[in-house]
């Protein structure tokens, strides 16, 4: 668990310097649906500007996370702030635009219809043009919204959460029904909102997806917040790299000893481990008199980071996993 | 409020475009009117019968198109989770089945005009000039009622259990209301306690001269109060799965 806490502090330490008060703040917020906890003690804050990446397996606990942050849901403990306010005013105010999983689209409407009605909504709207451009939607703007394709339906939803002037835009597994091409786009008009100056939360199991676009990356499992920092803190947090070896008569506890270490497996005469630092480690070994063969340093990429700091937990908490509910 | 009367008018265009709607609440209650409605020389409610047949048959199709209609939309759009989009915009959270009330207020309009123009010009009813706006109202009234059953039914039922179910109260208020037909005996005592049949009967009333009974307003309003009631209690327990 330490450890855990010492990533904490490193990623807000860095996270301190962007100013002003937090757009949004969990408070050791939790809910509860019987015994099950889809989210046991969250606590976060998000600041201005920042692209934040929610991450983590299913069942995490992300989508409760977010309808309760979007008001749809009520914690069953703890307090949520958006803009200094509670969810449902900040919601209510057009100061965040959401698109979720499980948002529909009115029916016998044009897509332009239905754009123009909900900016009609919105205190501060976008010109209806413009958010028909930035979403990519403004070819079939005159085709009915339930004659569309899942990759065009998510692109309306996408238009829906940014037809108003909102600062801050929640997404909940934005690309799942996108192909690669339309991820692309996707991502470039994403980062032209932030640009333009927009806080973004989003919640993905893509982890190339949140190692690209993300400058912080918040990792849950089982409704708690495992690790908190850039995508390359994430990476260091559960040992960049990997080394494995064969090693004969093996001295467990000296391996254990060694600096860097975050992960020791030992099979037999193979042994493989996952260090923050394979240079120390590597030394350590070769100064403690031993000689491995068929050394093999590689680095770990965001998915193995993930799968490692995930894993640790289930394997420290037990198995199951807390259910998604949608 | 700009922001409901904008759903307001998006809902309204939308069922301009859908003929099952007009189906019910038109076509229906026309033909049986035309096949039925012009009886000399028979009574009913005190009444000629192409008078009380009018008074049934615009009932009839403004009840059903509050009830039909929206149930079934409601459902859908639970379902396929535009309810729970709307929540995501600055739109108040009341406002959606503000604007599904409101769209029924409109959309039982053209059935009763057009029925009550029928009774005048086919069925030979003469009224003094001012029953006609009262009877529009009562009607009105005693049939947008059923507007908030069906938020009720709509929130609570799956897409594939509300036909059922609305059909169920359909037949059950249609038949005991006396819309299709004027009941008497058992089923006619019971069936003074519907809300329709009390719509109905302060119609006629009002044509038959006659006083109107105390408790059919206020039944009327008693049925207001228990549908408003059903309709509060299924969009509460249900906001955290909408």
């Amino acid at each position: 668990m330490s450890q855990y806490e010492t990533v904490t502090a490193t990623a807000s330490g860095s996270w301190r310097g962007s100013g002003g008060p937090p757009v949004v703040s969990f408070e050791n917020v939790s809910k509860h649906y019987g015994r099950l906890k889809a989210v046991d003690g969250l606590t976060l804050d998000l600041h201005p500007g920042e692209t934040t990446a929610l991450l983590g397996p299913n069942g995490a606990g992300k989508s409760t996370s977010l309808d309760m942050l979007l008001a749809l849901r009520k914690p069953t403990g703890g307090k949520i702030e958006m803009f200094g306010s509670d969810p449902y005013h900040a919601v209510k105010s057009g100061r965040v635009g959401a698109m979720l999983q499980s948002g529909g689209l009115m029916p016998e409407v044009t897509v332009r219809d239905l754009v123009e009605l909900v900016t009609k909504l919105h205190p501060k709207p976008e010109p209806v043009a413009t958010t028909l451009k930035r979403a990519g939607i403004a070819q079939f703007a005159d085709q009915r919204v339930d004659r569309l394709s899942g990759g065009q339906t998510q692109r309306v939803r996408f238009a829906l959460a940014i037809c108003g002037k909102s600062e801050l835009i929640v997404l909940d597994e934005p690309t799942a029904a996108m192909d690669v091409e339309t991820r692309r786009l996707f991502w470039n008009s994403m980062k032209e909102e932030v640009a333009a100056g927009r806080t973004l939360l989003f919640a993905t199991h893509y982890l190339e997806e949140a190692d690209q676009a993300a400058d912080r990356i918040l990792v849950i499992n089982r409704g708690r917040l495992l690790a908190d920092g850039t995508p390359a803190e994430i990476k260091a947090r559960a040992g960049a790299r990997r080394i494995s070896f064969r090693l004969e008569r093996v001295d467990e506890p000296f391996l254990l000893g060694l600096p860097g270490l975050v992960n020791l497996e030992v099979r037999h005469d193979i042994v493989q481990l996952q260090t923050s630092d394979s240079d120390a480690t590597l030394y350590a070994i070769l100064d403690g008199g031993y000689r491995p063969s068929e050394i093999e340093v590689t680095s770990l990429g965001l998915e193995q980071a993930f799968l490692a700091i995930t894993a640790e937990d289930d394997a420290t908490n037990g198995t199951t996993h807390a259910g998604e509910t949608n | 409020m700009a922001g409901t009367l904008a759903l307001t008018k998006a809902e309204l265009t939308r069922l301009l475009h859908n003929r099952r709607y007009f189906i019910f609440t038109v076509a229906f209650p026309v033909i049986l009117y035309l096949l039925i409605g012009r009886q000399v020389n028979t009574k009913a409610y005190g009444i000629g019968f192409g008078a009380y047949y009018m008074i049934a048959m615009s009932t009839f199709g403004a009840f059903s198109g509050a009830l039909n209609g929206n149930a079934q939309r409601i459902s859908q759009e639970k379902k396929e989770g535009w309810i729970r989009q709307l929540r995501l915009t600055p739109l108040p959270a009341s406002a959606y089945v503000v604007t599904k009330v409101l769209v029924s207020l409109a959309t039982t309009i053209p059935a009763i005009v057009i029925v009550l123009l029928l009774g005048r010009f086919y069925g030979n009813v003469h009224l003094p000039a001012w029953e006609w706006p009262v009877i529009a109202v009562v009607v009105w009234f005693g049939s947008t009622i059923f507007a908030a059953l069906a938020v009720a039914i709509g929130y609570r039922f799956a897409p594939e259990q509300v036909q059922p179910v609305t059909l169920i109260i359909y037949f059950i208020f249609a038949i005991l209301g006396g819309l299709w037909f004027p009941l008497s005996g058992f089923l006619g005592h019971v069936g003074q306690f519907t809300p329709t049949y009390e719509a109905v009967k302060i119609g006629s009333d009002v044509i038959g001269n006659l006083s109107v009974p105390v408790g059919l307003p206020i039944g009327l309003v008693v049925w207001l109060g228990i549908f408003a009631t059903l309709a509060t209690l299924a969009v509460r327990s249900t906001a955290e799965s909408v």
